[in-house]
């Protein structure tokens, strides 16, 4: 059966109200660097095996670091 | 995913703007190199596979217990803008997974103006006076899990102020209102910084706005408008803008004003993966299979907490058994 429950926000998603996936940012959770720090530096691989550097490879750009839950589901 | 996918459609505004652009994610390689080619993705999606850098952040949701399927180790989504020097100028975290922003607000917060694009659905209404209101849908269609802005620009001849809050009874400060049908969510109005207008004779400083001014109003879609889990049960919807003002010089005002706009604004779906928890809802479900990356997702979260992996499984049959009661008793 397709579950498809509306949440206390307004919500629609295909897992039942309660489910973690569904658990959204408490209020006191922490949202990491604030603004006015600079982002903490970190290496990782790209989807093609090659690392970056995060600001070494910035630059001197500007930057959007987006964290998403993930591209599989 | 919709989000790596629309970000994508805005990659380019990005680049003319000089903005690198980096998403993180606890997911494996292999995923990440299939998803990048099934939707062309440019920029460097990384991979964080056991949330190390996600720790470091502090943003590891921590609701979702170890072995709780495929979900532990993901964070709390959100994105962070920084400046030249790698600092952060603005982040956007929500209380829902589900209100994310999509690149025309990134690059303005990364620029610290609204840069509306040309051809996004607007109205327009200009004076005797000559002062210039318009209303615009920024940001692109509505879509589920989508944030937009409707934003009001004025454009005030040289010489002319309106004015912000808060002003002396008798005079009109701005103000915008935006109503949609039911299930658009409307936010708090963000207005610009104001400039203090100094007026000797009356003793008086007054929060003003001259030349362009852009007055945002954050929107999104809730379950009763769009739904991820069925088709768009309609293709445009109305949106209606109204905005009250009264602009004056340093020595006269004139009448206050008030115009309504409609905007008409497109629905659309999402992109979503070809995975059994998203088939058959109506949504763009055909162009990336993520089945065998959840079955590698899945075997490589059960390795790290076998028992609470067991634990999950009874929690879900009992979330799901809870639901399909309350399914029945509606």
């Amino acid at each position: 059966m397709a579950i498809a429950e509306t949440d206390e926000l307004g919500f629609e998603a295909p897992a039942p109200v309660g489910h973690p996936g569904r658990a959204g940012l408490p209020a006191s959770a922490s949202t990491g660097p604030e603004i006015g720090e600079r982002l903490p530096d970190f290496a990782l691989p790209d989807a093609f095996g090659n690392t970056v550097r995060f600001h070494e490879h910035r630059g001197a750009s500007k930057s959007a670091v987006v964290f998403y839950r993930s591209a599989v589901w | 995913m919709t989000q790596l996918v629309e970000l994508q459609e805005g990659y380019n505004k990005f680049q003319e703007q000089g903005i690198k652009l980096y998403a993180i994610s606890y997911d494996d390689q292999e995923v990440l190199r299939d998803f990048a080619q099934s939707y062309g993705i440019e920029y460097p999606l990384l991979s964080d596979m056991d949330s190390a850098v996600i720790k470091q952040f502090g943003i590891l949701n921590t609701q979702i217990q170890p072995g709780d399927a495929v979900l532990y180790g993901i964070p709390y989504p959100g994105t962070y803008i920084t400046d030249e020097d790698g600092v952060v100028i603005q982040k956007f975290f929500h209380d829902t997974y589900k209100r994310r922003e999509g690149p025309e607000l990134l690059i303005d917060a990364a620029l610290g103006r609204v840069v509306l694009d040309d051809s996004a659905p607007a109205a327009s209404e200009t004076d005797d006076e000559g002062i210039k209101v318009s209303a615009t849908l920024h940001g692109g269609a509505i879509k589920q899990g989508a944030q937009r802005e409707i934003i009001v620009r004025f454009e005030l001849p040289e010489g002319l102020h309106i004015y912000g809050q808060p002003v002396p009874d008798g005079m009109i400060p701005t103000t915008v209102t935006v109503s949609g049908p039911e299930g658009l969510a409307v936010e708090e109005t963000i207005f610009p910084p104001t400039e203090q207008l100094r007026l000797e004779s009356l003793d008086l400083d007054l929060p003003v706005w001259s030349g362009q001014v852009d007055i945002r109003v954050p929107i999104y879609a809730l379950s009763a408008l769009q739904s991820e889990c069925r088709p768009l049960d309609q293709d445009e919807i109305d949106i209606e803008v109204a905005v009250r003002y009264q602009a004056c010089d340093d020595n006269v005002c004139l009448l206050p004003k008030s115009e309504s706009f409609t905007i008409t604004a497109p629905l659309e779906t999402i992109h979503v993966q070809s995975i059994d928890l998203h088939m058959g809802h109506g949504q763009k479900e055909a162009t990336f299979d993520g089945t065998p990356h959840l079955r590698r997702l899945l075997i490589r979260k059960i390795r790290q907490s076998p028992l609470g992996f067991v634990r999950y499984i009874f929690k879900e049959m009992g979330l799901r058994r809870a639901a399909r009661k309350r399914a029945v008793s509606d």
